[in-house]
């Protein structure tokens, strides 16, 4: 039996159906194995990126020194640690004062991550040196050898500081930095009781070294103690590392979804082929139970070489790109990518598999069932429910499409667009062909006949073919339209400073300065500090909050501000913009979510020593990716405008205006202007990043679209060949048959073309608009385009494979 | 009743064997109770014209269809109270078959048809016997040519060997020279014969060739589905009987 079996797939390696079949399986384990090795190392990689943002791999941050307990013990001498002390104090260079964000670091700082100054990347300054901000060496045109004073010790000035890398966005500590070493810390006298310092406690080291300290402390952790680490100390990093990794996701499945179209197809023609096999076996009696097994072992091993195949041109071509990105992951401090795991390929192959069993399993299944009766009257076949069928393959499509994404809403999406494009075209192709056997052309009538004849093989090929031609297009939109729908979120121009502690009265001042120099002047939007009291008349509790994130937020003060109209970046989900004369709060809809605000809730905030209430009347969304300056809570004119604030705003700021922060510097020491163009850029990387991978899997949609073509002419080559056979013989000459299939198969196309660009456009509309909240548009020139690809993929493809048989002589044809 | 060729212990037997299949809303009976008994080493043709019911008889003899009413008897055991699976064992146990259209796998070399039905059940010298009963039926130069490259009669010498090669007891041939020219299946029979004789098979044979059919045993003439005749063969012009 087992020879038998081998015997049989020897046999099935030759024949073209089960080749698709392998092809089919082979690109769609290595789309998801590439994307999968792809995303997992990438996703280690910026997770290293983020570790950068952070200096560590994680940290645990106090307010008070932190407990020697809390480094790592015996056992833990793998683990780098660092420790750093960051606070606001006054900096003196001669008789010139400023105040100064002062961190004090151990010698190994940084972890993770560059420190870039004038001398290069380097560690923690000397004792008795430190490292100044630009701006401060801007102000005081100080440089490398002058004496700066900290507290009561001074120090020399060693380099200015180019790129910091855990310079975080704190709205406590925005003022410029100076980094000395912590052996110089008690010589300031600058710490005392009652100081506000933020400590942290730096540790890098291997993954399972790291989480096992985390895990240690974790239940340790006392009041004004916590851990971080990258995913949590980078919101922006994460929500675009997190888009980056579901968006190749997605990409590579769809190039495995084509290839189960193809599977889908091709094991229909397997399933036919091997009818009457089957019941031969069954005649010389073969029990079902044994064609299971014969028909399960060939599956299994198809499998198995499609994985090994498919792992094996996944790894590659992830490999390759891995390689071209080396410069990218290089410059952001990575050194390289961390090596792969053989999870994804495993997935792959199990998703695989599933995707096998979906969309040929109940075909396969039903060919065990073939009566042997069928060895004398050839026009018996088990009964094979096609639409249970398709329902099981929508089914695992859905699953496929959830496992990748875990994402109901754009599994549904992606998925609602499959499955319409599936039934749009079945009755829209087949209306069309419909429409043209009324038009007066005998030739045409005489070339569609076939597909009139077959309506439901010709709603499988339309099915098919649409079904490729919308995979790429909605790659040609996802390329050109997504891609760029998503970098406009952080478009070049995005603002790169923030400058807060504004007086009103500065406004007018620091609109002249940026007029005067050429740019455009920048809004500016009032900001108040207010701690929140009261929800529903209860006070608020931080402690009550489960989540560690919901008590911090509920615990910290707030930066509130003010104003009746919507932002160009925010978007209203529930309630209305206030009224004016309105009395009102509108509140970012996640922080909502997290402190489990409602619209109608009445939230009292204590600003400057006085309780202000009102109720919640607006819920906001907002595009933090957007960079500008946003609020989670603000406040109606009406109730806010006679606040004290100071003013903060955002603007873009090249490089050849840089000299403008030394002016804003000069003229308003209070000012404080913070560079985020760091941050920026890197959440820009992980878009290149991404939009880079995105080129691999595109290969493989590809492949897998062509394979569906091949897959579906392939399906109708036996009724085609005897139609050829039969013409033949009636005397048409081969250039007939060739004209009369170049007619079918482009109308055929053009058919599908049209349909799959209609489709493609609107699916790409809806998944932009509502799953990846991207501004695409409909796009209007595809479906002409499509039109065109369509009917010239379609001849093309057939003319190809056709060819032999217009050639064959009618004996030879009937023979077969 | 007719004549009917009882043994004490036939190797088949059909009793008031019947078939009834729904066309529309009506009922059709394609056969009316067959009756009869096959002793080991005869030889039966079924003749008829078309659609008297020949091949819907041999289905229901060798167990690929069941019958509406009725009973068959393969080597003392009822095929109605076997399952599909319980038939399939049967026949791979005791039957060999010979169809009209061959039959054979297209992308199967000609040794391995032969050897499909001894590896199924896990003959042990397999390539030895297929190869052994291909050089029988004169194909020993063509072991690796697959049927396109043979001719029918080639293909039906192939379809032989498979047959013969499982020892069965009973060989089901379907107008085994139905689709060949007068020569070719002259020769094809002639062959058959000689290897069924050789083997000592039960031969149960569908034909409308009344020549072949008078070289077996046996005749059941079926018509419109009714048994009308059931006799042995006297040996006309020279045929052995």
């Amino acid at each position: 039996m087992r020879r038998l079996a081998l015997r049989f797939l020897r046999r099935d390696l030759a024949a073209s159906d089960f080749r698709l079949l392998l092809i089919a399986l082979v690109i769609a384990v290595a789309a998801m194995t590439a994307v999968g090795l792809l995303a997992d190392r990438v996703k280690r990689g910026l997770t290293g990126q983020a570790n950068w943002l952070l200096a560590a791999d994680a940290a645990l941050i106090s307010d008070h020194p932190i407990p020697r307990a809390y480094l790592p013990g015996n056992g833990q001498a793998g683990l780098l640690v660092a420790e750093t002390a960051t606070f606001p104090s006054m900096v003196r260079s001669g008789e010139q004062m400023r105040l100064a964000a002062i961190k004090a670091a151990s010698s190994d700082y940084p972890l993770r991550g560059k420190l870039e100054t004038s001398l290069g990347v380097v560690h923690a300054p000397q004792a008795g040196q430190a490292y100044i901000d630009r701006r401060i060496a801007e102000q005081w045109q100080l440089k490398a050898g002058d004496a700066l004073k900290v507290g009561s010790k001074t120090l020399t000035v060693a380099a200015i500081i180019v790129r910091e890398p855990d310079a975080v966005i704190d709205f406590s500590s925005l003022q410029p930095r100076v980094i000395i070493n912590a052996v110089d810390l008690p010589a300031t006298g600058l710490i005392g009781p009652g100081s506000r310092v933020n400590y942290r406690l730096l540790v890098a080291g291997a993954e399972a070294d790291v989480a096992r300290w985390k895990d240690g402390i974790h239940s340790r952790l006392q009041r004004g103690e916590r851990l971080e680490d990258a995913q949590e100390s980078r919101p922006e990093v994460k929500k675009s590392l997190a888009k980056a990794e579901q968006f190749l996701q997605l990409a590579g499945l769809l190039a495995a979804l084509l290839a189960g179209v193809a599977i889908l197809l091709a094991a229909r023609r397997f399933v036919q082929r091997h009818y009457d096999s089957v019941a031969l076996l069954r005649t010389l009696g073969a029990s079902r139970r044994q064609m299971q097994q014969l028909l399960l072992g060939e599956l299994l091993a198809l499998v198995l070489l499609a994985s090994i195949a498919g792992g094996l041109l996944g790894w590659l071509g992830q490999e390759a790109l891995a390689y071209s990105l080396r410069y990218w992951l290089e410059s952001s401090g990575n050194e390289r990518l961390p090596a792969g795991t053989p999870w994804p390929w495993l997935w792959a192959s199990a998703y695989a598999l599933l995707l096998l069993a979906g969309t040929a399993g109940p075909q396969l299944l039903a060919l065990t069932r073939t009566p042997p009766l069928r060895v004398l009257r050839r026009e018996l076949q088990p009964g094979l429910r096609l639409g249970a069928q398709w329902l099981l393959a929508a089914g695992a499509t859905l699953l496929l499409l959830w496992l990748a994404v875990r994402d109901v809403k754009l599994a549904l999406l992606t998925g609602g667009g499959l499955l319409l494009a599936m039934l749009a075209s079945g009755a829209g192709g087949w209306l069309l062909i419909h429409l043209l056997l009324k038009l007066p052309f005998a030739h045409w009538r005489l070339a569609l006949r076939p597909l009139a004849r077959q309506p439901g093989l010709a709603m499988v090929q339309l099915g098919a073919l649409t079904i490729g031609l919308t995979g790429l297009c909605l790659l040609t939109i996802t390329r050109n339209d997504l891609l760029d729908g998503w970098q406009a979120r952080v478009p070049a121009n995005a603002p790169n400073h923030f400058a807060i502690n504004i007086q009103p009265d500065q406004v007018a001042t620091l609109t002249q300065l940026f007029r005067a120099q050429g740019a455009s002047a920048p809004v500016f939007q009032p900001m108040i500090r207010g701690r929140w009291m009261a929800h529903n008349g209860q006070p608020v509790n931080p402690a009550a909050y489960p989540d560690d994130r919901a008590q911090r937020l509920a615990e910290r003060e707030f930066n509130l501000s003010w104003g009746d109209a919507l932002r160009a970046d925010n978007r209203l989900i529930a309630g209305r913009m206030p009224a004016a004369g309105e009395r009102g709060w509108t509140v970012e809809a996640g922080l909502a979510k997290t402190l489990n605000i409602r619209l109608g809730d009445t939230l009292v905030f204590d600003i400057a020593g006085s309780s202000v209430s009102a109720p919640v009347i607006a819920l906001r969304e907002v595009n933090w990716d957007s960079f500008r300056a946003n609020f989670f809570v603000t406040g109606s004119q009406a109730m806010l405008a006679d606040q004290p604030a100071s003013m903060i705003t955002s603007f873009y700021l090249p490089a050849e205006q840089r000299p403008l922060l030394r002016e804003i510097a000069n003229s308003m020491p209070n000012v404080t202007v913070l560079d985020v163009g760091q941050l920026l850029a890197e959440v820009r990387r992980i878009l290149l990043i991404a939009t880079q991978a995105l080129q691999l899997v595109l290969g493989f949609c590809l492949a897998a679209g062509l394979t569906v073509l091949a897959a579906a002419l392939e399906l109708n080559a036996s009724e085609r060949s005897r139609e050829a056979a039969l013409l033949r013989a009636l005397g048409a000459t081969q250039g007939r048959l060739r004209r009369l299939w170049l007619t079918e198969q482009s109308l055929l196309g053009a058919a599908s073309g049209l349909t799959a660009g209609l489709l493609a456009s609107g699916t790409g509309w809806a998944l932009g608009r509502y799953a990846l909240e991207l501004p695409v548009g409909f796009n209007l020139w595809l479906p002409g385009v499509t039109l065109l690809a369509g009917a010239l993929l379609a001849t093309g493809v057939s003319q190809w494979r056709l060819q032999r048989l217009a050639r064959s002589s009618p004996g030879e044809l009937l023979r077969n | 009743m007719l004549n009917s060729p009882q043994t004490a212990s036939p190797l088949l037997a059909a009793r008031q064997l019947g078939k009834t299949v729904k066309t529309g809303t009506e009922q059709l009976t394609i056969l009316h109770d067959i009756e009869f008994s096959l002793p080991a080493g005869e030889s039966l043709a079924i003749i008829g014209t078309s659609g008297s019911g020949k091949s819907t008889l041999l289905a229901l003899l060798a167990g690929i269809d069941q019958p509406s009413h009725g009973d068959v008897q393969l080597d003392g055991q009822s095929l109605a109270a076997l399952d599909e699976d319980g038939r399939a064992r049967l026949r791979g146990q005791l039957a060999g078959f010979v169809f009209q259209s061959f039959q054979l796998l297209p992308d199967f070399t000609a040794l391995e048809n032969v050897l499909v039905p001894l590896e199924l059940h896990g003959v042990a010298d397999a390539t030895a016997r297929a190869t052994h009963w291909l050089e029988r039926v004169g194909l020993g130069a063509r072991l690796d040519h697959t049927p396109r490259q043979l001719s029918g009669g080639e293909q039906q010498r192939v379809a032989l060997a498979r047959a013969f090669a499982g020892a069965p007891r009973i060989v089901f041939a379907d107008e085994p020279t139905g689709s060949l020219d007068t020569a070719t299946g002259a020769h094809i029979a002639d062959l058959m014969f000689e290897l069924n004789a050789a083997a000592g098979t039960t031969l149960v044979l569908v034909t409308h060739d009344p020549k072949l059919a008078a070289r077996c045993s046996w005749q059941l003439q079926l018509q419109g589905g009714h048994q009308i005749a059931l006799h042995p063969n006297t040996a006309p012009d020279g045929w052995p009987a």
